[in-house]
């Protein structure tokens, strides 16, 4: 029944972001057999070493959503970025259930809650391509790059993103 | 208390069965409170299917068994169960009678089927040639002819169809970003 539940919003929202996509940002289930498994992609924001990249994502549901946010986790690795663990797992306030904090960084209203939405996830992790959070970093080597080597940091980015469009 | 003593009369009698009801009350909640109350019951046995793919998104390499058994001891604790595996002393073994119960069993399923699906996917393979784009990539080198993509309002009422403009709008996306990319190192390069 729950999972009815969330079969349903996951369609509406698969619907509105098609009708009325963002700018840079595809995304919808892999097959509309499993409604729990989508991707997107994420274009680089402008004026960043991510201009000009497309990014895949994976997006996995859970059964009792929207009550918890979904997981996402870039594929095709290549995303070098603080918040983004080596193996591509996003790692941003939005996608944490509210009271899972223990280091309370977040504040409540910037964690996942059912008003929040897979365009506003996926807006977020744009952003977050384009301004690290420094504060607890999920890929401790590119957040030091990032601090201490900015432009080396930014060459890396760069190339990835050309890698990632096989070039 | 029940010698047959002849003064025992219906008052005392009366007073037994009072006090060995209240005996007996304390007695038996006295046993349940620790299931019943609050810790054991609502955290114990089940384990959240969410937390258990939480945990192995982080850290592949471990077994979801070892997490679930895990997550169960100490509670569903996913940042008890990171904490753990970070500082380096690893997850224990469950025994083999543990039987992990799944909150919403259906919700592992997707992952199953993901690790099927994500056969063709290895990782740090690049975007043209996980969506088998290459052909399309070679052929239209030169910009045009659909550069006005209809991106806008890409919905049908046939599911089949829905799936196609998704893909489309997806192909669509990689190739354009790819086509800007080539101009740019060319015009670099010049």
């Amino acid at each position: 029944m729950a999972s009815n539940v969330a079969q349903k919003r996951l369609f509406h929202e698969y619907k509105n972001l098609s009708t009325n996509p963002p700018e840079g940002i595809t995304a919808g289930p892999v097959s509309e057999d499993d409604m729990f498994y989508w991707e997107a992609l994420i274009e680089g924001p402008g004026g960043t070493p991510f201009e000009g990249g497309v990014f895949a994502a994976e997006l996995k549901f859970p059964k009792d959503y929207p009550l918890s946010p979904p997981t996402m986790k870039f594929i095709g690795g290549g995303v070098w970025h603080p918040n983004v663990y080596p193996n591509g797992t996003v790692c941003i306030s939005i996608l944490h259930p509210p009271g899972d904090d223990p280091n309370h960084y977040e504040h409540a209203s910037e964690r996942w809650s059912p008003i929040q939405s897979v365009e506003k996830i996926l807006i977020s992790v744009m952003s977050m391509l384009a301004e690290p959070n420094d504060e607890s970093p999920a890929n401790v080597e590119a957040a030091k790059m990032w601090r201490e080597r900015r432009p080396e940091y930014e060459q890396k980015v760069r190339d990835e993103v050309k890698k990632g469009l096989g070039l | 208390m029940t010698d047959d003593e002849p003064s025992l009369n219906i008052p005392s009698l009366l007073t037994l069965a009072v006090v060995s009801f209240f005996v007996l009350r304390w007695f038996f909640n006295r046993d349940d409170a620790p299931a019943g109350g609050g810790r054991g019951r609502g955290r114990g046995n089940v384990v959240n299917p969410a937390q258990v793919e939480q945990i192995s998104q982080m850290f592949p390499q471990l077994s979801t068994r070892d997490i679930m058994w895990d997550l169960q001891r100490n509670g569903g604790s996913v940042a008890a169960t990171t904490e753990r595996i970070l500082t380096g002393r690893g997850l224990e073994t469950p025994p083999p009678s543990f039987q992990p119960q799944v909150a919403i069993p259906s919700a592992t399923i997707p992952a199953a089927q993901t690790a099927s699906a994500a056969a063709p996917k290895a990782d740090g393979q690049d975007l043209i040639s996980r969506y088998n784009l290459s052909a399309k990539a070679a052929s239209t080198a030169e910009p045009e002819p659909q550069l006005a993509t209809p991106s806008k309002s890409a919905w049908s009422q046939n599911k089949e169809e829905r799936q196609r403009l998704l893909q489309k709008r997806r192909d669509d996306m990689i190739l354009a970003a790819r086509r800007k990319m080539m101009q740019k190192k060319e015009g670099s390069a010049q």
